[in-house]
């Protein structure tokens, strides 16, 4: 899932070794440490909504492996693995406790590293998350759409849709985002971005969370956030307005509020 | 040269609005299956198997069926059980399955035993192919396609242990764990029955194939490009220290053969159209799923410039070498021209194309049988040939 044109990157990647090989992450700002996991797409570039939390927090954005400039770490293959990838990152970084946030996929890895280790999260945003299983409501198969219809669902305005399809891509861009999407795919093929267990599991969550919802998500389901929003202890759902599932890519400004509004109250 | 009859058993009775691309964006893995008759099923599986009969009848040194599913492109979800219903009614051609999709099984063990049981029917005619499955496939069976490399390699390393190894043996690979591998029957043919595998370009696949000496297969594409697959298997032997046997080199290709050139361009045109502007109607994301392509693989296909087959009228696909279409004397020449030029030593050869009548297909099959196949046999072949 491609973003919008973006300023240039301001804040260069590091790279930090793990595992078998390394990852490439953003670090940036001061303050309370958030630990911001990305969506399917995003991996790999600073952005505007990295910007804004930075000016308030110290930033921590790494690409899952896999994705963006990570190495592929074969042995990490599954969000489980990825909980205890990121659990180690925390470790590596030497942060006991951290304000963590995540968008779609993401949210989802949040999700899992909240029910795993409750006590290092202060507090949880939860974007358009996906990683429940609803049959009711499914999530739209990212694998299967052709890249303009991929667009089309993630925008809910249509002058950013004609924006992000009049720029061509040109052969390194279509290889990259083609290895993020099979990198997708060997987290959430099957089961289909979903972890059956996780929904029951959702109780060990005892940090203060927020649910935010895309007015118009195109590709995951209200029911999602509403089922999160009721399965964690406490937690609240706010929807973002004249906003499609690609939330920061959509609307940066009124994203990177409502998350930096929470975390600071 | 060795002529191979190829059946993709195709599902001909396309709804009549088939052609609104957004309707039916693919025949294959979204077009509802509401749309397959059960009593025309019945009598097209009968009369697609006496084709191949047909085809072992007339002297072709293999017939070969192979796997899709949730598809109208191809009729054969499991090509074993084609296998089997040809064994017995065969006698003297090749049976070759090409192939098995090994990472679409859960349980690949099946299918060392489903081979070992056909080598036996067919009395060690069979050719044993493996294939990774297309990408739909990997929709339609709930399989990662970014798993679908390695599984396919161990469940190849399994099946051949299975094969060769005397067990019981244990198993435990990344994707398959075993504690009893002893399959009943072993394979007839030792040390077991030839394996051949389609490759479409992936650097990987030329070099594997090359590594285990198995026959490289080509699949649609321009000359051109078939070429550099052939190169590439033949470089990746050479670095292995070899040379392949050219038998162990197979130009996949519709046929088309007519009473002369103007009619057989003008005959094939609907059947050649019928297999590459619907039957191959398919986007991207249902070939080339995330995952199931390499890097190196993917990046060589974005330069390739192949332009997706329903854009290619049907005069290109003939110029650029698709397919093969004319009169006896120009098929002759092409399939000579193409063997220097490509350096292949067996043809599988789809003279059933899209939605031809059965009696047109036979012509086909007879055409071909009698005006091409004899001339690049030896001197003997042709009177066994007369025979049938």
């Amino acid at each position: 899932m491609s973003q919008t044109a973006q300023e240039p990157g301001t804040v260069p990647a590091s790279r930090m070794e793990m595992g078998s090989g390394s990852i490439s992450l953003f670090r940036a700002g001061a303050g309370d440490p958030v630990l911001f996991l990305h969506a399917a797409g995003g991996a790999g570039e600073w952005n505007p909504f990295h910007q804004r939390l930075s000016e308030r927090f110290d930033l921590i954005a790494p690409d899952h492996p896999g994705f963006g400039l990570s190495d592929d770490l074969p042995e990490v293959g599954t969000v489980d693995d990825l909980v205890y990838h990121y659990l180690d990152v925390l470790d590596r970084l030497e942060l006991d406790r951290v304000d963590l946030v995540g968008a779609s996929f993401g949210g989802w890895v949040a999700a899992a590293l909240a029910v795993h280790s409750p006590e290092r999260f202060r507090k949880i945003v939860l974007m358009a998350p996906v990683g429940l299983r609803v049959p009711e409501a499914p999530v739209a198969d990212l694998f299967i759409l052709t890249p303009p219809q991929l667009v089309r669902a993630l925008f809910s305005d249509p002058a950013m849709v004609e924006a992000v399809l009049g720029v061509q891509p040109g052969v390194d861009d279509i290889l990259r985002s083609y290895r993020d999407m099979g990198a997708l795919a060997r987290y959430g093929w099957r089961p289909f971005l979903n972890d059956p267990k996780l929904e029951r599991r959702l109780r060990r969550v005892s940090a203060p969370t927020r649910v935010v919802a895309a007015e118009h998500d195109a590709i995951v389901p209200r029911l999602h956030c509403e089922r999160y929003a009721a399965g964690i202890p406490g937690a609240q759902l706010v929807v973002v307005p004249d906003c499609g599932h690609a939330l920061y890519g959509e609307r940066p400004d009124a994203v990177a509020a409502t998350v930096i509004d929470f975390l600071t109250d | 040269m060795k002529f191979n009859w190829f059946h993709l058993m195709p599902w001909p009775y396309l709804p009549p609005d088939f052609d609104d691309v957004e309707k039916f964006p693919s025949m294959s893995l979204t077009m509802s299956n509401s749309h397959f008759d059960p009593a025309r099923g019945v009598e097209l599986y009968h009369r697609y198997l006496d084709e191949l009969e047909y085809a072992d009848q007339l002297g072709y040194d293999g017939i070969v069926v192979n796997e899709h599913h949730q598809s109208g492109y191809g009729m054969m979800p499991s090509p074993n059980i084609m296998a089997a219903a040809l064994a017995r009614r065969t006698s003297r051609s090749r049976i070759m399955v090409l192939g098995n999709a090994l990472p679409l099984r859960g349980n690949p063990l099946r299918v060392a035993e489903e081979i070992a049981m056909l080598d036996h029917l067919t009395n060690g005619r069979l050719v044993s192919g493996f294939v990774r499955g297309i990408g739909w496939e990997h929709y339609a069976h709930s399989v990662s396609p970014a798993e679908s490399r390695s599984r396919f390699n161990e469940a190849h390393d399994l099946v051949k242990k299975a094969w060769t190894t005397p067990g019981p043996f244990e198993w435990y690979g990344e994707h398959y764990e075993y504690r009893y591998v002893n399959i009943w029957p072993r394979p007839l043919q030792s040390p077991h029955p030839p394996i051949a595998v389609p490759g479409a370009g992936s650097p990987e696949t030329m070099r594997w194939v090359a590594e285990n000496r198995y026959m490289y297969v080509s699949v649609y594409a321009p000359t051109r490009i078939v070429k550099t697959w052939f190169d590439g298997y033949r470089k990746a032997a050479a670095d292995l220290g070899y040379e392949p046997d050219p038998d162990n080199i197979a130009l996949a290709t519709p046929l088309f053969i007519g009473e002369d050139d103007a009619s057989a361009m003008r005959e094939a045109r609907s059947y050649v159209e019928w297999l590459f502007h619907r039957g191959l109607r398919q986007s991207a994301e249902i070939v080339f799923p995330p995952g199931y392509m390499s890097r190196p693989a993917m990046k060589g296909l974005l330069r390739s410039g192949m332009k997706p087959y329903p854009q290619i009228p049907f005069e290109e696909l003939v110029e650029e070498g698709y397919v093969i279409v004319g009169g006896p004397e120009t098929v002759r020449q092409r399939i000579a021209d193409l063997r220097d030029e490509l350096g292949f030593g067996q043809m599988m050869t789809m003279l059933a194309i899209g939605d031809m009548p059965a009696e047109l297909v036979r012509r086909n099959t007879e055409l071909f049988a009698r005006e091409v196949m004899p001339h690049f046999r030896p001197a003997s072949a042709p009177a066994e040939l007369a025979q049938a």
